[in-house]
């Protein structure tokens, strides 16, 4: 478990590469290379990180990124700058309070501004969200611009350098201050990634819809996304008022947002070597050729294009590549990872005890529906829907293409909002109907999609872990910290994904990226990813749609089974041999109305059933 | 005006791909910059006294060889990629290189071209203006109304129509919908240069010309609706208005941001635009 480089654990050597920068100002006089190159690389690095947040975990664009930069920056500088060195300004108020302090409060405000940005991109995405990040920035700049009593306008702020213990971090040891800090933002950001948070954002990005239906809420991951990148690149603003002592406000220009997110377009998405490299190449490549300063925006252009078509990953993508590829010749000791299949998993009994926790069985229906309408403009999909659902019992719903099945469960699981009706929900009788997706899941509805939804980045195990989501009770900062108990809450939590794998058949590519699954494995990873939120009632839209009749055969025993456990199921189906076999109950919608309910003996010689499927001249026959 | 016409050279391309060209604000200023080149000698900054088709000829060529790069070097791959914000980034790149390039091999500095009809104000009653607005005016409204008219009218809007609703049908149909797009992007940067053409003589020409223009005018076709003719019009005119009112009687560092926190309040209430419809989306 523990493997060893020269006969060093690996641990060790990362510690030490890590610290490695930290010596520099002490063996480097150069102030060129280090303060002006390294340091800036290294506060610039933040911001990118920041940028990551939102746009490699979230998947939304922003070109504002610069704005909340200066938000730190100037929240720090006018905090405070010393009037004795400002002499002329404009400023009415500088109180000179410590840095740290004047730090913590630009990163506060920028977060701040975060969540106003971050409001625009619930309804908004793409090119929309993309220019009102754009005027967001446009707007900040004029302010800081104009607002002359408060930031001296275009004349800028002069600033002291910081004494910390009576050591000065000027120049060269600039390093010491934002190295560290470097350090510990990269670390709590690859926590983020790889807790339950990261998963979430993951689940967004690729679709909201099953990301709701698994319990997650799009609202309060998107907005927390923007607040926690908008504190960081205001956090990283903040720094930079130590880069040159001086801030003025042509630097936070649109163009440096821009330049930024190049910076981690190029470097890689979702790599914080990528942040670093990215950046790095955005500032050194200028230096490193003087006549090609001019044309350092052409430059970058080619090169982003270039990367945003042959690199989708970015350099770090291509590097890790190439030391994976390394790793495995030179040093095949490291490759050894713990084996997943190893881990013991929960017998049969134990997963249907964890799965429906015992004596809450009652013969009350779980969830009621009466007269449920909805109406698009001037169709009306769904009209006068009664219906109860119960645990342990599977209810079929039939009709005819465009009778309002997939509305029904689109109805249920709150995708939409019924436009008549109630739906009352029977533990604890709460009616339901203007509940949002997430919190219904988390009630105990869960679902599946006629057009499969799964998390196609996310390997099968974490596609079912993301099901987990409204069980983890850790809060962002214990998860940024990774406490031991959120290290158990996940082992925890994988051993039992691993258990419900094992129930489809799955367990053996729980590594695989979820799409790389065949059709019908992936059909029996959307259950399993439904039935990992623990529901009461499980909807499932067309679950056989396309599969071959051994493997209808299969789903067959799972639904039993499942039923067995004592949860409610609502089957859609157009398989009728798989409806009648399995159904207790049966509704048949045509038109958006019931035309008939009961035993699937029954509905197989009802009239209406068969006027409906065949024509009214088969019907009347 | 002139932020409605660049809005509608916006919507052209979004109505065709469901993409924007970021880049058009500094097409805007290839034709600035062609139109000038052409019609004025830069060293002297002396007229060269040739008929105005000279220039006009020459920014229609720039525009179509400049559109149909974009497309083939920074829209088309994009398409092909997965992720869906690509062609931001790449059209945004795209802008950025042209911008630098017009720098570096152009210039850096301004220069005035002069208006064909003269620089003088003109008055009539109480109200003052140059020529050249009327110019804008009118050209701008005659170009958006011929393309319409193409659109609604002809065989071959009815095809960019098709491509627009599904590109797999349109397809099928014997539509090329490559060459749709192909052409939408063409189009919309032929008329971003006319627009930098008519523009200039009332700005400077310099390499930054498009930048501002090009950001105001999608925010102008955003708050108005993307998909809306008429929405892209009266977006222009808010934002035209709303800016000169601020200018005159708040300040003229301001006379940007009302603009914009419209265009944010639009994007919170209204996403689709004053004149955009919303679609229900099928799950």
């Amino acid at each position: 478990m523990n493997p060893k480089v020269f006969g060093v654990p690996t641990k060790i050597w990362k510690i030490l590469f890590l610290a490695l920068p930290m010596v520099l100002p002490v063996v480097v006089s150069n102030q060129y290379y280090v303060h002006g190159i390294l340091g800036r690389i290294l506060v610039y690095t933040i911001l990118v990180a920041s940028l990551d947040v939102v746009v490699g975990y979230i998947g939304d664009i922003s070109i504002g990124h610069a704005a909340l930069f200066a938000i730190g920056a100037y929240t720090t500088a006018i905090l405070t700058a010393d009037p004795r060195i400002n002499q002329g300004a404009t400023m009415l108020y500088l109180p000179q309070l410590p840095f740290f302090i004047a730090l913590a409060a630009g990163t506060l405000l920028a977060a701040g501004a975060g969540l106003v940005l971050g409001f625009p991109s619930l309804r908004a995405s793409g090119p929309y969200l993309a220019v009102s990040t754009i005027a967001c920035g446009l707007i900040i700049q004029t302010i800081i611009n104009e607002q002359e009593t408060i930031t001296n306008g275009t004349k800028g702020i002069h600033l002291t350098p910081l004494q910390l213990g009576g050591v000065s971090l000027d120049g060269n040891q600039f390093i010491w201050l934002v190295y560290p800090i470097l350090v510990l933002v990269i670390l709590a950001k690859n926590e983020l990634g790889r807790s339950f948070w990261g998963r979430a954002f993951e689940a967004i990005k690729h679709s909201t819809l099953a990301a709701e239906a698994s319990g997650i809420s799009r609202t309060k991951y998107k907005i927390s996304a923007f607040v926690l990148s908008s504190g960081l690149a205001g956090l990283a603003g903040g720094l930079f008022t130590q880069l040159d002592h001086y801030i003025a406000a042509n630097t936070f220009t649109l163009e440096f947002s821009i330049l930024a997110l190049m910076a981690l377009i190029f470097g890689g998405v979702r790599s914080s070597f990528g942040n670093f490299l990215g950046m790095a190449m955005v500032v050194i490549l200028p230096d490193l050729f003087t006549a090609f300063k001019d044309y350092r925006l052409l430059v970058f252009g080619c090169l982003l294009l270039l990367t945003l078509f042959f690199l989708p990953n970015g350099v770090a993508g291509l590097f890790s590549l190439l030391v994976k590829k390394g790793i495995r010749r030179w040093l095949p000791s490291l490759t050894a990872t713990p084996k997943l299949l190893n881990t013991s998993t929960l017998s049969a009994a134990e997963l249907r005890s964890w799965l429906v926790p015992t004596g809450v069985a009652s013969q009350a229906p779980l969830l009621s529906l009466r007269g449920v309408g909805k109406r698009f403009g001037g169709l009306q999909a769904v009209d006068d829907l009664t219906m109860d659902l119960r645990a342990g019992v599977i209810h079929g719903l039939m009709g005819p293409n465009g009778s309002g099945k997939s509305t029904t469960v689109n109805l249920i699981s709150g995708v939409y909002e019924a436009s008549a009706g109630s739906l009352i929900w029977n533990l604890g009788t709460k009616s339901i109907a203007n509940w949002a997706t997430f919190r219904r899941s988390q009630l105990g509805i869960a679902r599946t999609f006629q057009n499969l939804q799964l998390f196609g980045e996310l390997t099968v195990l974490e596609n079912v872990l993301v099901g987990f989501h409204s069980s983890f009770r850790s809060s962002l900062i214990q998860v940024l910290l990774r406490t031991p108990a959120v290290r158990k809450q996940e082992q925890q939590f994988r051993m039992q994904a691993l258990s419900l794998l094992q129930m489809f058949g799955l367990a053996e590519l729980a590594e695989h990226s979820a799409s790389s699954l065949a059709y019908g494995q992936a059909r029996r990873l959307e259950i399993a990813r439904a039935l990992a939120s623990r529901p009461r009632l499980l909807l499932l839209d067309e679950p056989a749609a396309g599969l071959t009749s051994g493997e209808i055969e299969e789903f067959n025993q799972i639904f039993l089974r499942i039923k067995d456990y004592g949860i409610g199921i609502l089957l859609i189906e157009h398989h009728m041999d798989m409806l009648m076999k399995i159904s207790d109950e049966i509704t048949v919608l045509d038109f958006g109305k019931v035309i008939a309910t009961g035993a699937p003996e029954l509905i197989q010689k009802n009239p209406r059933v068969i006027a409906a499927y065949l024509g009214s001249e088969a019907g009347e026959l | 005006m002139i932020y409605a016409l660049i809005a509608f050279g916006y919507s052209l391309t979004f109505s065709t791909s469901r993409t924007i060209n970021f880049s058009l604000g500094n097409l805007l200023m290839l034709g600035g910059v062609v139109g000038f080149s052409l019609a004025v000698d830069m060293a002297s900054g002396q007229s060269l006294g040739r008929p105005f088709l000279v220039p006009l000829i020459g920014v229609l060529i720039a525009g179509t060889l400049a559109g149909s790069l974009v497309y083939k070097t920074a829209v088309q791959p994009s398409l092909r990629t997965k992720t869906d914000f690509t062609w931001v980034l790449a059209t945004l790149a795209f802008g950025i290189i042209l911008k630098n390039a017009v720098e570096q091999i152009w210039s850096t500095g301004d220069f005035r071209l002069p208006s064909p009809l003269g620089d003088s104000v003109v008055h009539l009653g109480s109200i003052g203006f140059y020529p050249q607005e009327v110019l804008i005016i009118i050209v701008s409204l005659l170009l958006m109304t011929a393309v319409e008219l193409i659109r609604s009218k002809t065989i071959w809007g009815k095809a960019v129509q098709a491509v627009s609703e599904d590109p797999a049908t349109a397809s099928l149909m014997g539509i090329n919908p490559q060459g749709v797009v192909h052409l939408a992007y063409i189009l919309s940067a032929v008329i971003a240069a006319i627009g930098g053409l008519l523009i200039a003589p009332l700005t400077f020409v310099s390499a930054s010309m498009g930048t501002a223009i090009g950001i105001k005018a999608y925010a102008a076709a955003i708050i108005g609706g993307l998909e809306s003719g008429l929405g892209i019009v009266v977006g222009g005119l808010i934002l035209g208005l709303g800016e000169v009112f601020t200018a005159r009687y708040l300040s003229t560092g301001y006379k940007d941001t009302p603009g914009f926190v419209l265009l944010i309040l639009i994007i919170l209430v209204r996403p689709s635009g004053l004149f955009g419809r919303t679609k229900a989306k099928k799950v």
